[in-house]
């Protein structure tokens, strides 16, 4: 059987395999490539960026739960000078292409951010619309129609060259119009599910464990979540998603491109196995050689639904 | 089975790998020695004095609680990486019924180092460990043997003060016990035992090098002293991207695993 093609177009962007990063999760590169080639992921997105350096939250920042962790790290990045200084530089000597995820409190600020970027050349923008971690700004955009809808029009306007992609909250009312809405803005693709708003108490100390008191909930825990989402964003849409939450292995994210994902991120499984991003693209690999499939599209949306 | 992808990894200081148990050891109730041997693995890194490695079970495993792997100083390595511990939740609970032969997934060394003391400028070290922070100085201490040092080490009871013969061994006459409920050495906190020993002397004349709980290294970094102190933060990752384990420092927060664990005691900055 002849080697499985893995490539896959988000918009104009050809990406060698359906696997990337999931923001916040690869920081911006250097650690990861010290255990692998970074040439090998099909796109590396970067830790969210904001205008100004945002600090972070007081720890603890983060705390396990079962098959699970919620994270209230804040969104601490280095901010946009910084990025475009030192951190871009870094990802660019790497055959990959380099989607940068921007957080912003306001309209005008995510405007600027990705205008930024989009000279700098970025392969791709991701918006970040669906933090639950800040107490401002992020929470609103994710969760209220018309304000999402305002925000990708005004970035989308502004973009030259990257692609657009708009990363939506499983938090969001009605997670199919808000992936119709990007769209309609001209998304020219989705990433799902962002981080579930949960919580976790220490009886002891009888305070939250994270310090924040709410985190999002992240890993194999959130994986049947995020995998209607996806299956009901990727139904009401024709633009590619992106799916992630929780996948671990080449398994899980065969799910998540049977339930209609073009391509797939892979988040905390990196906090314990580097190494997974790679191994989940062989592992979608050898799914594909096993079953005679020759390319994404033969997975893609191919879950058999008997009514 | 070594997981480096490419061969520019074998060159990498950081590795993840798998493991072998070879020994555990129950030290004290609670307490134990667990000493792995690498698997498959060229080219790993002597650790430094201070370093730690993130202990988990093998990822691919089917049940993925507890999901993360938990960071543990190293104690000494050789042929075989060993580590103290005590056991304080699911995943520590888990290791010490690990039989011989079992496996685990271990990343890297991580983290910085223990700077050399300054014996040139006439700096004579003070080494200070509370509890299981005995397991992070031991690598220094080991170093140190031979030449002039002190070292403190402090616990709530008995059963805490681990390797005790080793270390007066290597420590011999100034090696400094306490216990809070004095059932061995001082009876007191080691940093009422620390305070006593400096009354009276130049504090100029010495370097810290603590390790141990918060309130504990809050304490010593009041007592204006020069020198080091190494810190514990909840980790994801361990390795520098999840920024879960942010420290407050003079110039703003750092990462325990990457710019740290150890630090210069006077740029964490501790609340209350």
């Amino acid at each position: 059987m002849i080697k499985p093609d893995l490539s896959v177009t988000i918009g104009r962007l050809s990406l060698r395999n359906p696997v990337m990063t999931a923001s916040g999760t690869g920081g911006y590169g250097e650690e990861l490539a010290g255990f692998f080639d970074l040439s090998g992921l099909g796109a590396i997105v970067m830790k969210g960026i904001s205008l100004a350096p945002w600090q972070g939250n007081p720890v603890p920042r983060i705390a396990e739960t079962h098959c699970g962790m919620l994270n209230s790290i804040g969104l601490q990045n280095v901010g946009l000078r910084v990025f475009i200084k030192e951190k871009l530089p870094f990802v660019r000597k790497f055959d990959v292409p380099v989607i940068a995820n921007i957080l912003g409190n306001t309209v005008p600020e995510y405007v600027k951010i990705a205008k930024s970027l989009d000279d700098e050349g970025v392969d791709g923008i991701e918006l970040n619309v669906s933090c639950p971690n800040v107490k401002k700004g992020g929470i609103s955009f994710g969760t209220d129609l018309k304000t999402c809808s305002v925000l990708v029009r005004k970035v989308r306007a502004k973009l030259q060259r990257a692609v657009l992609i708009v990363k939506l909250s499983p938090a969001a009312p009605d997670i199919a119009e808000f992936a119709r809405q990007a769209e309609a803005e001209g998304a020219d693709a989705i990433s799902l599910i962002n981080t579930v708003p949960a919580m976790a108490i220490d009886i002891n100390t009888r305070r939250p464990l994270v310090r924040n008191g709410y985190g999002g909930l992240s890993g194999p825990a959130i994986k049947p979540i995020a995998l209607r989402m996806v299956h009901l964003a990727a139904r009401a849409v024709r633009i590619p998603v992106i799916g992630m939450g929780g996948i671990s292995s080449g398994e899980d994210a065969v799910e998540f491109l049977l339930a209609g994902a073009t391509a797939v991120a892979v988040g905390t499984a990196i906090f314990s196995n580097p190494m997974a991003p790679l191994e989940v693209a062989a592992g979608i690999a050898r799914y594909m050689e096993k079953h005679g499939i020759s390319g994404i599209s033969g997975l893609t949306g191919g879950l058999i639904e008997d009514s | 089975m070594s997981k480096s992808a490419s061969s520019a990894s074998s060159a990498a200081p950081v590795k993840i790998f798998r493991a072998a148990v070879t020994r555990t050891v129950p030290l004290s109730p609670g307490h134990f020695l667990i000493a792995l041997k690498p698997i498959g693995l060229s080219g790993l890194q002597h650790a430094r004095a201070g370093q730690f490695f993130m202990l988990g079970l093998p990822s691919g495993r089917i049940c993925k609680d507890p999901l993360l792997k938990r960071p543990f100083s190293y104690l000494r390595m050789g042929a075989e990486i060993e580590f103290l511990y005590r056991v304080c939740g699911k995943a520590t609970s888990l290791m010490c019924s690990l039989l011989p032969g079992e496996e685990m997934e271990l990343i890297g060394p991580l983290g910085n180092s223990y700077p050399a003391p300054d014996y040139k400028n006439a700096k004579i070290p003070l080494v200070v460990a509370g509890g299981i922070g005995i397991a992070s100085v031991f690598p220094l201490v080991e170093g140190l043997k031979g030449k002039e040092f002190h070292l403190f080490f402090g616990s709530r009871d008995s059963g805490g003060l681990l390797l005790v013969e080793e270390l007066k061994a290597l420590a011999n006459k100034n090696l400094h016990l306490s216990t809070e409920d004095g059932s061995m050495g001082e009876k007191g906190t080691i940093v009422e035992l620390l305070s006593r020993f400096l009354a009276g002397k130049d504090k100029g004349a010495f370097t810290v090098y603590a390790c141990g709980p918060k309130a504990m290294l809050a304490e010593i970094s009041a007592l204006g002293l020069e020198g080091y102190i190494s810190v514990e933060e909840k980790m994801a990752c361990g390795f520098g991207v999840c920024l879960g384990c942010a420290v407050k420092t003079q110039t703003g927060y750092k990462r325990a695993c990457k710019e740290g664990p150890v630090f210069d005691i006077r740029e964490v900055v501790f609340d209350r």
